[in-house]
């Protein structure tokens, strides 16, 4: 033990006199050891929000959408521009036993005026299903229920973030008049907050709903772009999904409906970030690979300057062993000091982009870079080394 | 305890060419010897420093250590003895710059593979101590004195208690008084320790030290 802290202090020492050399050998290992754990972490992070994305619809829900939606290759065209449903499909869909909830969804885009200044805005139009499907919360005011339905009444609920920018703040839009497209509209509550946006997924904070009979002002042809229902927990999910397949086919043909289980989609969008993430990190390799390459080049340097100590160590008794080890011992602290750089550097620049990007680190990315960085120090370490260990005493004895 | 036996050590040059550092010599040093193998430079009597240090082979007869051949050691087994059984010092001193006074006397210690019946720290402090090194401990090599550097080359030599100290010109790079301080202090530890001590010179006056000398010339010895 003590032979292994000296070996260990004695390198340290080395470095500690060639600060500058040890930095720069180290820098390879620091750079592709920064890049595998950074954009893992980043991978990581974008599978979950996207995870949580999905879990914030819950476990037990389905939309049916016009078109074939996971077929193809993701959402086809048809999802958007093919045959919408209309009432007919919603009591149809409403006769399902094992749906508790079910909501149909329009949208409507377009410019509304509130106080403080104007925006363009979408409303998705739904029934009062939708808040407990989607998993809203009221912060002021109320929800949408079903007399506002009933009596197409002309209200909106808001998300906070639309609210604060049309009006200044939320308790000011509350009860405010809101003009979209010269229909105007009350703001009767404000949705608490539910994050997200920012980069691909739906940002609802700026987002207005409204009840579907509402919507029809807008679409004369009554027609939903999907339905969102909550399925009855105790019934399998698959078998929901044949009811209402069932239902559909009554009046559709198979691939002109898809019904989705968000958990299926999260799979697919899984797979591909999956794929993604290890291309990347597949990439940032290479760097580790030519950081190995450096280590071994300063190795080798090493060795040739080092020739007279190892003679003098092996004059006093160092085995072949004694030596390969010290070396190798050298070789790996110099790949560890890069990893371990590497990783803080990593953590700083999580820290930094964390605002912006659910980037996060986790265990099992500490210890792969610093696993991974004393592997690159044994590899690149043990070829130099075996040459240290190989010099004939006498003629290392002699080297000046 | 060291006998050479009729041993050569030749180096091909081209095909054929083939020089002789050293040719059929035979050497034996006893226990509790203090001896000096004299000669001018180029007579060989570097490689046969070399030869009873076991740093090297010989290319022809055999080398024994208390009567067992040297020849049918490994590389480790010999690795070992060069640690336990022979101290080194050398002209240059051969200090490792970057460890400390102690951490150099103490650096065999390390690479023994024998259980050592005392503690190597405590004895190598008493030394320090005892040869006039004391407060240099933690000094590095570059931070003391020539003399005080080869002392300190003698006590990394002795921190094994090795059978024999084989000193290559332990004097060479010494201004004259501390070459007969260091020469003194072989002296005494071979008359009160009973260390077996044998130096390489060129010089007679260190020679004198000795109380046998072995001459070599154009790798015989004579």
């Amino acid at each position: 033990m003590q032979y292994f802290f000296f070996i260990i202090k004695s390198a340290f020492e080395d470095f500690r006199r060639s600060k500058l050399q040890t930095f720069l050998t180290s820098l390879g290992i620091l750079i592709g050891v920064f890049a595998v754990v950074t954009l893992t972490a980043m991978g990581l992070g974008l599978k979950k929000y996207i995870s949580d994305q999905f879990d914030a619809l819950g476990k037990n829900t389905l939309f049916v959408a016009p078109g074939k939606l996971l077929q193809s290759g993701g959402f086809g065209a048809s999802s958007l521009l093919g045959n919408r449903f209309d009432l007919k499909d919603l009591n149809r869909l409403k006769r399902v036993r094992s749906i508790t909830a079910i909501t149909p969804l329009s949208s409507k885009s377009g410019t509304a005026k509130g106080t403080k200044k104007s925006e363009f805005v979408t409303i998705f139009f739904s029934s009062e299903a939708f808040f407990d499907i989607s998993g809203f919360e009221i912060d002021k005011g109320r929800l949408l229920d079903k007399s506002d339905i009933d009596k197409r009444a002309k209200v909106l609920v808001a998300g906070p973030k639309i609210a604060e920018k049309l009006f200044g703040s939320i308790n000011e839009a509350l009860d405010k008049k809101v003009s979209i497209d010269n229909v105007s509209f009350t703001i009767i509550g404000i949705i608490k907050s539910k994050g997200g946006g920012g980069f691909g997924g739906p940002d609802y904070d700026s987002y207005f709903f409204g009840p579907y009979t509402t919507g029809f002002i807008f679409d004369p042809d009554k027609k939903f772009i999907r339905f969102a229902m909550k399925t009855d927990e105790n019934i399998n999910i698959s078998t929901v999904k044949d009811e209402v397949k069932k239902e559909m086919l009554k009046r559709y043909e198979d691939d002109e409906f898809s019904i989705v289980e968000p958990t299926e989609i999260l799979s697919i969008v899984n797979g591909i970030f999956g794929i993604m993430n290890i291309v990347l990190v597949a990439i940032a390799s290479i760097s580790l690979l030519v950081g190995g390459i450096g280590i071994m080049n300063i190795m080798y340097v090493t060795v040739s300057d080092k020739t007279k100590e190892v003679g003098i160590r092996r004059a006093i008794g160092a085995r072949k062993n004694d030596i390969l080890f010290q070396f190798i011992v050298e070789a790996v602290a110099l790949s560890i000091i890069g990893g371990a750089l590497g990783l803080g550097l990593a953590y700083l620049g999580i820290l930094f982009v964390q605002p912006f990007f659910p980037a996060y680190m986790d265990v099992t990315s500490v210890a792969l870079a610093l696993g991974v960085s004393s592997a690159i120090g044994i590899v690149f370490g043990v070829l130099p080394a075996r040459k240290a260990a190989n010099l004939e005493p006498v003629e290392a004895i002699r080297y000046e | 305890m060291i006998k050479l036996e009729k041993v050569t050590k030749s180096y091909k040059i081209d095909e054929e060419t083939t020089f002789y550092a050293l040719k059929e010599s035979s050497v034996e040093i006893k226990e509790k010897e203090f001896v000096s193998i004299i000669g001018p430079s180029g007579s060989g009597k570097s490689t046969l420093m070399h030869l009873i240090g076991l740093l090297d082979k010989p290319t022809g007869g055999e080398i024994f250590i208390q009567d067992r051949k040297i020849s049918h050691l490994n590389d480790d087994q010999i690795s070992s003895l060069r640690n336990e059984f022979i101290g080194f010092v050398f002209q240059q001193f051969n200090l490792i710059p970057k460890l400390t006074v102690l951490e150099n006397i103490l650096l065999p210690s390390f690479y023994a593979r024998k259980k050592l019946n005392y503690d190597p720290r405590e004895k190598a402090l008493a030394l320090i101590k005892r040869f006039g090194l004391q407060s240099k401990e933690n000094s590095y090599p570059n931070k003391i004195s020539g003399g005080q550097q080869q002392r300190v080359a003698i006590l990394r030599a002795l921190i094994m208690e090795p059978k024999l100290i084989l000193a290559d010109e332990p004097t060479g790079n010494l201004d004259s008084k501390t070459g007969r301080e260091i020469m003194e202090l072989l002296k005494t530890l071979n008359e009160k320790e009973k260390i077996t001590i044998a130096i390489i010179t060129h010089e007679i006056d260190i020679a004198a030290y000795s109380k046998r000398i072995i001459k070599i010339k154009d790798g015989k010895v004579t």
